[in-house]
């Protein structure tokens, strides 16, 4: 005989849905204490908790996911592969965020302790700051500067030349 | 051989709806229902790079968030969570008509589900005119200074994420509406029924998931402190 498989197990019954069916009575328990969070989120955003309060309303926020997600969405009753899945993009969201948050907040510092931009600020310290924007890089301004000779200068940028040539006068090195 | 094979599909194998690659309709469920949690993966890796960026947003320029949040409406944003929410218990209801092979309940449930939609993109409609009259847009259309609204710090970048985030959010709620005028239409010809109702799950899945994304939504852009 052969087997029937739904996700890696043999199913005994293979006709049947294996499906877990909530009695309606705990739909309306869990939209009941989703409405009562959220008006507790509502609450708490009118008093002065400081820094604690976005804990508090992520810690309410998380308690809301996890009743959608493990009763509303039945992933409490299913398969276990599908939590797996659902962990693991949370594992996977988890690591986006620390590593990316953690690397804005720790750079600055990063950047004093190893000295990264000491040149930067010899530069500045002689009062010879480097120079940032498009007339950094000298073939893009020679360039631009070329395109705007070809217009006879930037005052004739607007005016009786139309938009198009505007565009091109708004690159002008100077203006940054 | 064949005589396994015949016995593996028992009464599966008059149902109209199961697909030749499949052995029964429990299976076929079990696939497309992976298959939905895959594609929830994506969607919550897709937001959580927008949420990312509110983060950032708020870690570099607190005062600047905390100013900006302010213009945006508690109420709107307070109904459209109480709307969202009651839509995913009726999502849940519908799913569970279709479990108990209930027709008229997955129509009855669809249609509530697909209202609280309709009014959540009404209220939406009310909050974005509200946004653009003021000339809270993002990045370079931004232009509520010019409305006598004075935002210390880059409002043009809160409020970019802002449109990112409820738009893109948005955009899904339409979409959802789309997809459950599809399975009303399916319902409507007896498509489902307890042993046929994958389509109506994952539907519901996609639901929750939208609901799941404003839960988080909801907080962070509206009640920051």
């Amino acid at each position: 005989m052969s087997k029937v498989y739904l996700n890696g197990q043999v199913v005994a019954h293979p006709h049947e849905v294996h499906e877990h069916l909530s009695p309606v009575s705990l739909y309306n328990k869990i939209i009941a204490v989703l409405f009562v969070l959220t008006g507790l989120t509502y609450a708490v955003s009118f008093m002065d908790l400081g820094s604690a309060s976005l804990m508090v309303a992520m810690f309410v926020a998380f308690v809301k996911a996890a009743l959608v997600v493990a009763y509303f969405m039945h992933l409490k009753y299913d398969d276990r592969y599908h939590l797996f899945v659902f962990a693991g993009t949370i594992i996977f969201v988890g690591i986006f965020f620390g590593f990316t948050l953690y690397d804005m907040k720790a750079r600055d510092r990063l950047n004093d302790e190893q000295e990264t931009f000491l040149r930067v600020r010899d530069l500045e310290a002689t009062g010879n700051p480097l120079k940032v924007g498009v007339d950094n890089v000298p073939e893009r301004a020679d360039k631009i500067r070329k395109e705007v000779e070809a217009h006879g200068g930037p005052e004739h940028g607007g005016g009786e030349h139309g938009g198009d040539h505007k565009a091109a006068a708004d690159h002008v090195p100077a203006k940054h | 051989m064949s005589q396994a094979h015949d016995h593996a599909h028992g009464d599966d194998d008059h149902n109209p709806f199961l697909a030749h690659h499949f052995d029964t309709m429990g299976q076929q469920a079990g696939a497309a229902k992976l298959g939905m949690w895959l594609f929830l993966a994506t969607e919550i890796l897709m937001f959580s790079g927008l949420f990312l960026a509110y983060f950032i947003t708020r870690m570099f320029y607190p005062e600047m968030v905390l100013e900006a949040h302010e213009h945006l409406s508690k109420i709107h944003g307070g109904v459209n969570t109480i709307v969202l929410l009651t839509s995913s218990y009726t999502m849940a209801m519908c799913v569970r008509s279709a479990q108990t092979s209930n027709t008229a309940g997955i129509k009855r449930w669809l249609l509530l589900t697909m209202g609280c939609g309709g009014i959540f993109m009404f209220v939406k409609y009310l909050e974005y005119s509200a946004k653009f009259e003021h000339g809270m847009l993002p990045g370079k259309y931004y232009s509520a200074h010019l409305h006598g609204y004075e935002i210390d710090g880059l409002p043009h970048i809160f409020f970019g994420v802002y449109f990112m985030m409820t738009g893109l959010h948005g955009f899904h709620v339409l979409i959802g509406l789309a997809v459950m005028t599809w399975i009303y239409i399916r319902a409507n010809r007896g498509d489902f029924s307890a042993s046929n109702y994958a389509a109506v799950e994952n539907t519901g899945l996609y639901w929750h998931l939208v609901d799941l994304v404003w839960i988080f939504l909801f907080p962070l852009l509206y009640l920051v402190k």
